[in-house]
């Protein structure tokens, strides 16, 4: 079959007219596409992060931002979108949505990276800030080098940590992983202070330090001191620990208390407490106002012991004077007398027992000038006969059947 | 005269006397008890603060071996608390553009990124209503004194609407993974550095694959097609509280008999959300339902079990508490052989106005996930309250539920016309009409209505071959208020679908249940 010419040149432009009619019919519901212009998809923290879209129509268009720290929305006429500084300051994974009437017609990630090129910023946390000299325990160091923005540095970023003891200075290099770097410092057997300090790319850390303390004691001797063996309750033994000093040496801290423990003739058990200086705790206790023996033993509880010492107290007086007078109702127990005759110093302890068939009392007087007075009024003791004991500096006498009027 | 006076002016100035002491007492009082409000060590070091758990997204901790110290078990609790608190105020600010709260769990340094952000969109009017569902957790460093740890937290589901201008833009599910330094400071894990490390969308949809499973239109149960005969079923003297204290596995059983003499192979029955103990359900009530589905399965019922009866917050933070809930149950009757489907909710599409259409349907796709993620085993439908609302979710459930009380002559074509758009099996999942023809509705249907109307319907049932669950086996002497409201006409109404009457006499449509 074959077209005549006129048959064509009629129809071509009505079939021409057709097609251009429905391209324009088809082309209002035609969806708002895109593509990003900007290439680039690594970005450094601080840079100025802009994003360019190239629309098939200009349309207004929306660009949803989620970042480490949130999400946003930004609006746009020209689908050129610059990233507020809150996100691209931040290191991560940013994560956008092109919006065109709440559909979305581009999803993508971009990445920022920390800064590498800023100066660094250092954060150092050291904990325990004290431990003890053995090389058991340790103390921790961490370092949290970040960047301009605060943005934590990438894993492996080089770091130096540094030490430095008595005579001893030492370094290593780490690398970071998980936003950090940390070294565990162990003690040393030296007891002392540890100077602890990082380095990371040209930036020092402060100085932080972490005390060394002794370790535990070891076991110690004690040893005694006192003017005389008398037992006149007034004289003082000191007891004096060695110098308490751990397993590697070092004198423990001052301040470790001592506990004394002393046990008399009858099983009776004394305490006191000194704590150390200089690694020497020192006890003291009142002598004995009557005749005894002490063994001594020192600990701190739980952790070390010394050995046991013995002590012997002489008597001061074997015998008592006794006076009585205003018809036995005063009794005057004196002059006592110490180990070179003198007057005992005041205050040594007098008792006086008082008793009959109906009742007992014991009355307590201290010395003064060397003598005791017991008066022993009518009102409380009336008429008769009483037996009277009197008990000083571990001497004793006994007077039966004495009359009071 | 003159001394009665002086009494009085005396009394008068005795007691005003006193009245002054008493109010300068209480002002004292007043005053230092204020001076001292804060100052008092508990609170300072931050040891009883409010416990109500408010954020429980599922978290699983895949390993906490770190080479910086073992990690105690109570600090690895106070560190994930804090960590979700964190997460908590985040969702709370970028929802209120408020910075209530963010002081107690971001450092100072990294508050700042919070803040800007925030300014920015409360500029814009920007409001971002955000939750995460899932937080996988392990421990890359614990330092040697306890007071700095390093996690990672891998994909993050989160899910977020943003509002721009009271308009609702964009809903995003997305999946990430970050990095987490923390601190401790006043006794609070507090977050130091937040780095995001990887990003996805997520879509995903689970398929039910267990021993009851959808293939094409059809139903199967152990691979045998399964056709649903059923009844919504509460017990005659509990209706809406089955699981309340008059509880009765006896009354329960003689009901399965009575269904089962019925013809019926199904029933559904509803688990309120509150009863159960929201986030945290009551053992007792799981206890009870176990009761009720070991009497089906030993009378060879299946079961349909509708979950979040009377909830009705689906607000984004609250999805969380929601998961929980579902996760307890689904979890517990995972291998149940009488569990035919979990009903994720009664007629939600009724709260599509009050709450808005979008929160309820994010929050059905999202627990549609979770209780699939939970139970591959049974599946999952949602009880539409009408035929139109039966498209909606479509693609997550396994089959579509939808309820018909509207004009039955037209249900055949309206069904039709769902059922060539959906490639699923339809479940009419309620109808029923109620015989209530009395003194409060004196042109309501009588019993012989009722039970012509039932005729009519089996009739369209088996012509079209339609899976169905009728309501309801009784008629109730009591219905809550929650249900239908208090006016009276409604409630009696609510009293009177049933094939059984208040007496326990079988009405006339209880010939017509499907036999």
């Amino acid at each position: 079959m074959s077209l005549e010419r006129k048959h064509i040149i009629f129809w071509l432009p009505i079939f021409l007219v057709c097609c251009i009619g429905f391209t324009a019919v088809l082309k209002i519901p035609r969806q708002v596409s895109a593509v990003i212009e900007t290439k680039q998809k690594v970005f450094e923290a601080g840079e100025t992060i802009s994003l360019n879209f190239k629309l098939n129509i200009p349309a207004k268009t929306q660009l949803f931002l989620h970042a480490s720290f949130g999400s946003t929305v930004l609006e746009s006429d020209t689908a050129r979108y610059i990233l507020p500084e809150f996100i691209s300051n931040k290191k991560g994974i940013i994560y956008y949505m092109l919006l065109h009437n709440s559909k979305i017609i581009l999803e993508d990630t971009i990445e920022v990276k920390t800064n590498t090129t800023s100066p660094v910023q250092l954060e150092s946390y050291v904990g325990p800030p004290s431990i003890i000299a053995g090389g058991t325990d340790y103390t921790m160091q961490v370092v949290v080098p970040t960047d301009v923005y605060d943005n934590p540095l990438p894993d492996s970023t080089a770091m130096r940590f540094k030490h430095q003891f008595l005579d001893t200075k030492k370094e290593e290099d780490l690398y970071s992983k998980d936003m950090i770097g940390w070294v565990n410092i162990f003690s040393y057997e030296q007891s002392g202070r540890l100077l602890i300090s990082s380095k990371v790319k040209e930036v020092a850390s402060k100085e932080f330090s972490v005390e060394i303390f002794p370790s535990l004691p070891q076991d110690f001797q004690i040893s005694s001191k006192r003017r005389h063996s008398y037992a006149d309750g007034n004289q003082i033994t000191k007891f004096i620990t060695s110098t308490l000093k751990d397993d590697y040496g070092n004198i423990v801290s001052d301040g470790t208390l001592v506990e004394f423990k002393v046990k008399n003739k009858n099983g009776t058990i004394l305490q006191t407490q000194g704590s150390t200086v200089n690694g020497q705790a020192i006890g003291k206790m009142l002598h004995p106002d009557h005749q005894d023996i002490w063994e001594i033993t020192a600990f701190i509880p739980g952790i070390a012991k010394s050995n046991v010492i013995q002590l012997e107290y002489a008597a001061v007086l074997n015998d008592l004077k006794v006076k009585f007078s205003e018809n036995n109702r005063e009794i005057i127990v004196g002059p006592l007398l110490s180990f070179m005759e003198q007057l005992i110093p005041d205050g040594a302890i007098v008792t006086l027992k008082i008793e009959n068939d109906k009742s007992v009392e014991t009355k307590i007087k201290t010395s003064s000038d060397g003598i005791a007075r017991f008066i022993l009024k009518k009102d409380f003791y009336p008429s008769g006969e009483y037996t009277i004991k009197i008990k000083a500096l571990g001497a004793q006498k006994e007077f039966s059947q004495i009359p009071l009027q | 005269m003159t001394n009665w006076n002086k009494n009085i002016y005396r009394s008068l100035i005795i007691s005003s006397f006193l009245g002054i002491v008493l109010l300068i007492l209480f002002g004292i009082g007043k005053t230092l008890s204020y001076l001292n409000t804060g100052a008092d060590r508990s609170s300072m070091l931050h040891l009883a603060l409010d416990k109500a758990q408010v954020y429980l997204p599922k978290v699983i901790w895949s390993d906490t071996i770190n080479p910086g110290r073992p990690i105690e078990k109570q600090t690895l609790l106070d560190i994930e608390k804090d960590y979700l608190n964190a997460w908590y105020v985040r969702q709370v600010a970028y929802q209120t553009n408020l910075t209530s709260g963010i002081d107690d769990y971001y450092t100072i340094s990294a508050q700042q990124n919070l803040i800007k952000n925030l300014e920015v969109n409360k500029q814009e009017n920007i409001s971002i209503k955000g939750t995460t569902t899932n937080h996988n957790l392990a421990l890359d460093f614990y330092s040697a004194d306890g007071q700095l740890a390093v996690l990672t937290d891998k994909n993050v589901k989160e899910y977020q609407q943003i509002y721009q201008k009271n308009q609702l833009l964009l809903e995003t599910e997305i999946q990430s993974n970050y990095q987490v330094m923390l601190l401790l400071e006043d006794g609070f894990w507090r977050i130091r550095h937040l780095v995001k490390e990887k990003t996805q969308t997520s879509k995903e949809i689970l398929q039910t694959d267990g021993f009851v499973k959808v293939i094409g239109t059809k139903i199967y149960v152990d691979n045998q097609e399964f056709q649903i005969k059923g009844i919504n079923y509460y017990p005659q003297k509990t209706p809406w509280d089955m699981f309340g204290d008059d509880f009765n596995t006896h009354v329960i059983s003689k009901d399965f008999d009575i269904i089962k003499t019925m013809g019926l192979n199904t029933i559904r029955i509803f688990l309120q959300y509150e009863d159960f103990g929201k986030a945290s359900v009551k053992n007792e009530k799981l206890h009870k339902l176990e009761q009720v589905l070991d009497l089906a399965e030993a009378k060879d019922l299946k079961v349909i079990v509708t979950l979040f009866d009377f909830y009705g917050d689906y607000s984004v933070l609250d999805w969380t508490l929601t998961h929980r809930h579902a996760e307890q149950i689904t979890t517990a009757f995972t291998n149940h052989r009488a569990i035919l489907a979990w009903d994720v909710k009664n007629e939600p599409n009724l709260d599509f106005e009050s709450r808005g259409k979008e929160n309820v349907v994010a929050w059905l796709r999202e627990m549609i996930l979770q209780i699939k993620q939970y139970d591959s085993n049974h599946l999952v439908t949602i009880g539409w309250s009408d035929i139109t609302s039966g498209g909606i979710l479509k693609d997550e459930v396994d089959f579509v539920s939808f309820h018909y009380y509207q004009d039955i002559d037209i249900f055949e074509e309206t069904y039709k016309e769902l059922n060539s758009k959906i490639n699923k099996p339809l479940v009419l999942q309620e109808f029923g009409v109620s015989s209530n023809r009395e003194f409060w509705n004196p042109f309501g249907t009588s019993e012989k209505k009722q039970a012509a109307y039932h005729e009519q319907f089996q009739k369209i049932i088996q012509e079209q071959d339609i899976h169905y669950l009728s309501w309801t086996l009784y008629d109730f002497e009591e219905v809550p208020e929650s249900v239908v409201g208090n006016l009276p006409w409604r409630k009696h109404k609510q009293k009177h679908f049933g094939f059984i009457d208040k007496a326990g006499k079988k009405k006339k449509a209880f010939e017509f249940t499907g036999n």
